[in-house]
């Protein structure tokens, strides 16, 4: 419990820049969606399409011109952003104890090593549990004054669900790379390159049909805005793949860290 | 020269990683491009794919896909997105490291000025980002002459692209040097190299998105977005201007404060 605490208190400086930047963000969002919201003009236009061409350009499952649309689409980057967060935090929140020499006065202290380790992983879960409800509330409090339309308040709400599912994978994986790698500067490069790649992934997969697989691999697909909007629920698939990674990381964390040779 | 040598021999084993990362980005991204380019028809399907607002996004408006500078122009953007990184880690960390890692005092103890422990390290550091993009034009080179599916292209149009890159690089490296000595400490270089990196882009993104043209002055993404070098054949002067201000201001700004710093030191 003490470490939990510790950890909270420690982290609320970085909270409240992670939590600025993102109400920056997502304010002008929202107040340049006035630009689109029931635009009759732009309807008019797509109507005008030819209904193949509605198809090809995607606008039926992203109608910039209604909120839900619109949120699915900025959304995405809102995703981005909250899995570099955890990442960081999943893997800083190990890795700093060696980093700022405190590893030996903590691990001294009469506390399991894997209870510190629990305690750290409770307090990120925790730390990014409000973002992702902070921001939950922001949009929908923002958005209400465009009225939103039927389905947007469950569609944003499994958004935001899945997008919790995917910040807890990326906090085991940080987690796990700051108990198994050896020096604790090295894990923090290795977990933003696997990040880059697997966005880079979540992106190429419809060049080709060949790339189909990468969607059970790249967890940016598990739950995203347009999957999401197409089936109105989360993919029961994805949420048990979700769940054992999170279970594969956090244990793989848990054994090695018990055993780790501390870089000091 | 002592400081050069030690620093670039840092930062060498760095660079290599970046340009072999780079190097199987764009080789990644080119040996898809045969298959895409001979059936018109998976062309169409990635339209389907992408809605229109997401080529927006993508900077891909404009462009034609089928076309090897236009499949490049996508592979640009995630090079890009790399580059941004490792020029922002660089210039966090060259100023920042030493107090971090409780070295500074013995540097600076040292019979040198502070203005060559300075430049020593900006040189280095640059040494280090030239590297990284001559490997990107080999790169490109390479994989243009194997992946080009009997298309033509036109070299030039590469050339330009790949030319603003170092501007592009000096921006992120600029300004991460003159954030890491306005703070009093910075503990993780990796969280602000990712948020500085990572913001500009989302903020390119999101701002072609909903067509937000103030917002294309405040990030290099926009300065040198891919697909304007097709659509209007070049780069856009004031840009260029815009941005050589922004890397001339905050480097001599963090030349300014690092001559001036309160060092602190392990106690």
């Amino acid at each position: 419990m003490n470490i939990i605490l510790r950890e909270l208190k420690a982290s609320i400086r970085s909270f409240l820049i992670w939590a600025g930047s993102l109400t920056l963000l997502t304010v002008v969002w929202m107040s340049e969606f006035s630009a689109f919201a029931n635009d009759d003009s732009m309807l008019e236009m797509f109507a005008s399409f030819p209904e193949g061409m509605m198809k090809a350009f995607g606008f039926e499952t992203f109608n910039i011109t209604t909120l839900t649309g619109f949120t699915g689409l900025v959304f995405t980057y809102m995703i981005l952003i909250l899995s570099i967060h955890a990442i960081l935090k999943g893997n800083s929140v190990i890795a700093k104890e060696e980093r700022d020499k405190t590893v030996e006065f903590t691990l001294v202290l009469p506390v399991k090593r894997s209870k510190v380790v629990l305690g750290k992983l409770v307090a990120v879960a925790i730390n990014c549990l409000l973002l992702m409800t902070y921001l939950y509330g922001l949009i929908m409090v923002l958005g209400q004054q465009y009225l939103p339309e039927e389905g947007f308040v469950k569609f944003f709400s499994l958004l935001a669900l899945g997008t919790l599912f995917l910040q807890m994978i990326f906090v085991s994986i940080g987690i796990m790379l700051g108990c198994v790698m050896k020096q604790y500067k090295r894990s923090g490069y290795i977990g933003a390159s696997l990040l880059i790649v697997l966005y880079i992934m979540s992106v190429i997969i419809d060049f080709s049909d060949k790339l189909e697989f990468l969607k059970y691999i790249t967890p940016f697909r598990y739950f995203a805005p347009a999957l999401i909007k197409e089936n109105m629920a989360l993919d029961w698939t994805y949420i048990i793949i979700s769940i054992a990674i999170i279970a594969v990381s956090l244990c793989i964390g848990f054994i090695t860290y018990k055993k780790r040779d501390l870089y000091i | 020269m002592n400081i050069y040598s030690r620093e670039i021999k840092d930062k060498l084993k760095s660079a290599m990683i970046w340009s072999v990362s780079l190097f199987l980005l764009v080789l990644l991204f080119m040996s898809l491009y045969p298959s895409f380019a001979t059936d018109e028809s998976i062309f169409e399907m990635v339209l389907e794919n992408y809605p229109e607002v997401m080529l927006k996004a993508m900077g891909m408006t404009g462009v034609n896909m089928a076309t090897v500078i236009g499949f490049f122009t996508f592979c640009m953007l995630f090079a890009q997105i790399c580059f941004a990184v490792q020029a922002s880690i660089y210039g966090f960390s060259i100023l920042s490291e030493e107090e971090r890692d409780m070295t500074a005092d013995f540097l600076l103890t040292k019979p040198i000025r502070r203005s060559k422990v300075f430049f020593s390290k900006l040189a280095a550091a640059l040494t280090a980002l030239v590297i990284t993009n001559a490997a990107f034009w080999g790169s490109t080179y390479l994989c243009l002459s194997l992946f080009n599916g009997g298309h033509k292209y036109d070299p030039k149009v590469f050339a330009q692209m790949l030319s603003v890159l170092i501007l592009f690089q000096l921006f992120f490296l600029g300004v991460g040097m003159v954030i890491s000595m306005s703070v009093k400490k910075i503990k993780s270089v990796l969280s602000y190299s990712m948020g500085l990196a990572f913001g500009m882009y989302i903020v390119s993104a999101s701002g072609s998105i909903i067509g937000e043209e103030r917002l294309s002055y405040i990030t290099p993404f926009k300065y040198f977005e891919p697909n304007s070098f097709i659509t209007e054949g070049g780069y856009d002067t004031a840009m260029i201007i815009i941005c050589a201000a922004v890397i001339v201001v905050s480097i001599s700004a963090a030349f300014f404060l690092y001559n001036r710093r309160n060092i602190r030191t392990a106690s």
